[in-house]
């Protein structure tokens, strides 16, 4: 059952485009489909095939309105690495479906842009959550945000410098082991986007 | 000492600050240094030069792969071409090329159905070390496929991995690039708090030492102006100022308490002068009239004999007993009035030990009584002194001391000597000693041991020593015996007192 298409709403602020797709319910819960193309323009294939390990992390929160905390949240990390000898995208992908990891291969940059933009099936929430209120969803894609691993590593390098963020060897720099301690995240990665959808609830008109 | 106090005081407060303050401002300017530093060493070690051609190095390897791709690809062509059609003569062909092409490993033509239908491997090793294959495939008529294997060096695939395991970290550490630089800041800045920590601990505590000495110094001088003039404060091993200062302090207390000491004994003296000229005035005035009649009542007696012998006997007898008696009296008030009318010192410059040579010489009869034994040190001793009076000092201690070892003849051993800037003189004998507890009592005018004894003459000796503005004291001699030592100031040091 579809339930609402997931319209542009206007008016949301500098930074949040809004959100196409459809939810609907499908087994007894919230099914999503979006379509995040802005997040990866034409331009975003030379980064992703430079041959190193790019990282996208996709969050989807499903929060009631007014502004409250959000009731349900999906993550999925899809880790991309163009392989310069076999010239294929080695894709990576973990969500709550597989916590391990699916390994996915693609040969060319248009499939993989549209595996990267055009969310399908994501399972949000159990639609017993929704109720009556009037809820809206929230997608927020970020290319290569500072990760767990990525800080690990970068205090590794820094407490290590001579070792060149190698693993195991012993610090030689006292300095640099305390700045490592103390490396914090700081902001989020650079390429950011997102995107909200118009508020809507089951009970609404635009429920189909 | 026991004004010891345990909360800090308003001048240590002061000097720990103090200590604060200078250990913070260098760790500000060091900070802001710090920081400076490290964005600086950032821009080079992470220089986005660098970290771009880091990140193009992969490509570098995909135009590399790629180009060995093709190269594989045209020798391929250039097996194909030349392969023979009868399978014998292609296999020829084969083995021929796999010695020509460099880097082919195995080149097999199939039909096309897969059947092998001439085939060739290499033997020998790969001259470039491990390899990984790169297959070249063309297609000939009829469907066949002349499939060739090529080797790829392998190290290419693990250099590859290296930079771009390398190209990400560096990428990583410049999108943390701020945080970094913060990170630096704040492990300087922990590691500087930490040694301005142990730095100004080490000062306050050195500081606390040299403050706590001068609070002891000024809870000192408080009990000093509440009448505690027994108070010394510990001056320490130290040899600063601050020392110095408390054993000035300590100086000027004993000083103080000498004085006071002196003053006190003199006044009780002159108390008790006062008191024995009473004394000898209103014993001296009966003894004449009793010694006058009594002389008058024997004479009587011897005039008219008609009496009783019985009476005259014990007239006698009485008058004996009556004129010992007023003898006594008579010495006693001689006692008396000698020490009531002890003369002003009229002090002149003498050398310590030529005074007491002197002494000896001109008083054989100490001699009779005791074998005296004078040392001397070396040096002169000068001090301001009343011949008359110190002579009576020397004499009484003399005879002091052959009493006390009695009815043997005494040893005496006197001594004349310069020690912490003043003159010396030491009485000692071999005798019983004076017990501690009665020390503090020996020269009290009227204290004696003896029972002939008027407990006058120690009264004597110190308030004369006194008056030269010396001092007196009695302790034990080593080995045994009653020693009084007399310290007086050197002339020229201080006057002797009036």
């Amino acid at each position: 059952m579809l339930l609402a298409p997931l319209v542009a709403v206007a008016g949301l602020a500098h930074d949040v485009a809004p959100l196409a797709g459809d939810l609907e319910i499908k087994d007894g819960r919230l099914v999503a489909g979006f379509d995040l193309g802005p997040a990866f323009p034409p331009d975003l294939r030379k980064q992703l095939g430079n041959g190193l390990t790019n990282v996208v992390v996709l969050h989807v929160t499903l929060a009631p309105v007014p502004g409250e905390e959000p009731a349900a949240v999906y993550v999925r990390e899809t880790e991309v690495l163009y392989d310069v000898w076999e010239e294929t995208y080695r894709v990576t992908l973990r969500d709550p479906g597989h916590p391990r990891g699916h390994h996915l291969t693609f040969a060319a940059w248009e499939a993989l842009r549209a595996f990267l933009a055009e969310v399908r099936q994501i399972d949000v929430a159990p639609a017993s959550i929704l109720g009556d209120r009037t809820w809206v969803v929230s997608a927020r894609v970020e290319v290569n945000p500072v990760s767990q691993e990525l800080l690990d590593r970068t205090r590794e390098l820094i407490a290590n410098p001579a070792a060149g963020a190698r693993v195991g060897g012993a610090s030689r720099s006292v300095l640099g082991a305390m700045a490592s301690y103390l490396l914090g995240k700081g902001a989020t990665g650079a390429d950011v986007h997102v995107f909200r959808s118009r508020p809507f609830s089951a009970r609404g008109g635009a429920i189909r | 000492m026991s004004a010891r106090r345990h909360l800090p005081s308003r001048f240590e407060l002061k000097i720990a600050l103090a200590l604060v303050l200078a250990a913070v401002l260098p760790l500000l300017a060091a900070l802001w240094l710090a920081s400076r530093l490290a964005e600086e060493n950032l821009a080079v070690g992470l220089n986005p030069r660098v970290i771009e051609r880091l990140e193009a190095t992969p490509g570098l390897f995909r135009d590399l792969f790629q180009a060995r791709k093709q190269l594989y690809a045209e020798q391929a062509r250039i097996i194909a071409r030349g392969l023979p059609a009868d399978p014998q003569a292609a296999a020829r062909h084969l083995e021929g090329a796999i010695r020509r092409t460099p880097r082919l490993r195995r080149v097999a033509w199939l039909a096309a159905d897969g059947t092998p239908l001439a085939e060739a491997e290499a033997t020998e090793p790969n001259p470039e070390g491990e390899w990984r294959a790169a297959p070249a495939r063309v297609s000939l008529s009829g469907g066949e496929v002349l499939e060739c294997t090529f080797a790829i060096e392998a190290r290419f695939f693990a250099e590859l991995d290296e930079v771009r395991e390398l190209a990400e970290t560096y990428q990583g550490a410049s999108a943390l690039r701020a945080d970094i630089q913060r990170s630096y800041v704040r492990a300087f800045a922990v590691i500087l708090v930490a040694f301005a920590l142990l730095a100004a601990a080490a000062g306050t505590w050195l500081a606390r030492r040299t403050t706590r000495r001068v609070s002891d110094l000024i809870a000192a001088v408080r009990e000093l102006a509440r009448g505690n003039l027994g108070i010394q404060v510990d001056p320490g091993a130290a040899t600063d100022e601050v020392a110095g200062l408390a054993r000035a302090f300590n100086a000027m207390v004993r000083e103080v308490r000498e004085s006071r000491d002196r003053i006190v004994y003199l006044e009780k003296i002159s108390g008790w002068q006062d008191v024995a000229r009473r004394l000898a005035h209103e014993i001296k005035n009966p003894l004449t009239p009793i010694q006058l009649a009594f002389q008058q009542l024997e004479a009587r007696w011897r005039t008219e004999p008609q009496g009783s012998p019985e009476f005259g006997r014990l007239l006698s007898e009485a008058s004996q007993i009556v004129k010992e008696e007023i003898g006594t009296l008579q010495r006693l008030v001689e006692d008396f009035s000698g020490f009531a009318r002890l003369p002003e010192v009229r002090a002149e410059e003498t050398d310590l030990g030529a005074f007491v040579e002197d002494f000896l010489a001109t008083t054989p009869q100490l001699a009779e009584s005791a074998d005296i034994r004078l040392t001397r040190a070396a040096g002169d001793c000068p001090v301001a002194l009343d011949r008359t009076l110190m002579r009576r000092v020397l004499a009484n201690l003399v005879e002091n001391a052959a009493q006390a070892t009695r009815p043997g003849k005494a040893a005496v051993h006197l001594g004349v000597a310069r020690s912490a800037g003043r003159a010396l003189l030491t009485v000692a004998d071999e005798g019983p000693g004076i017990p501690p507890e009665l020390r503090g009592r020996i020269f009290d005018p009227y204290f004696t041991t003896r029972s002939e004894g008027t407990g006058l003459g120690l009264a004597i000796v110190k308030k004369i020593v006194l008056q030269h503005g010396g001092e007196i004291e009695v302790g034990e001699r080593p080995g045994g015996g009653a020693l009084f030592a007399i310290a007086m100031p050197l002339a020229g040091a201080s006057g002797a007192r009036r």
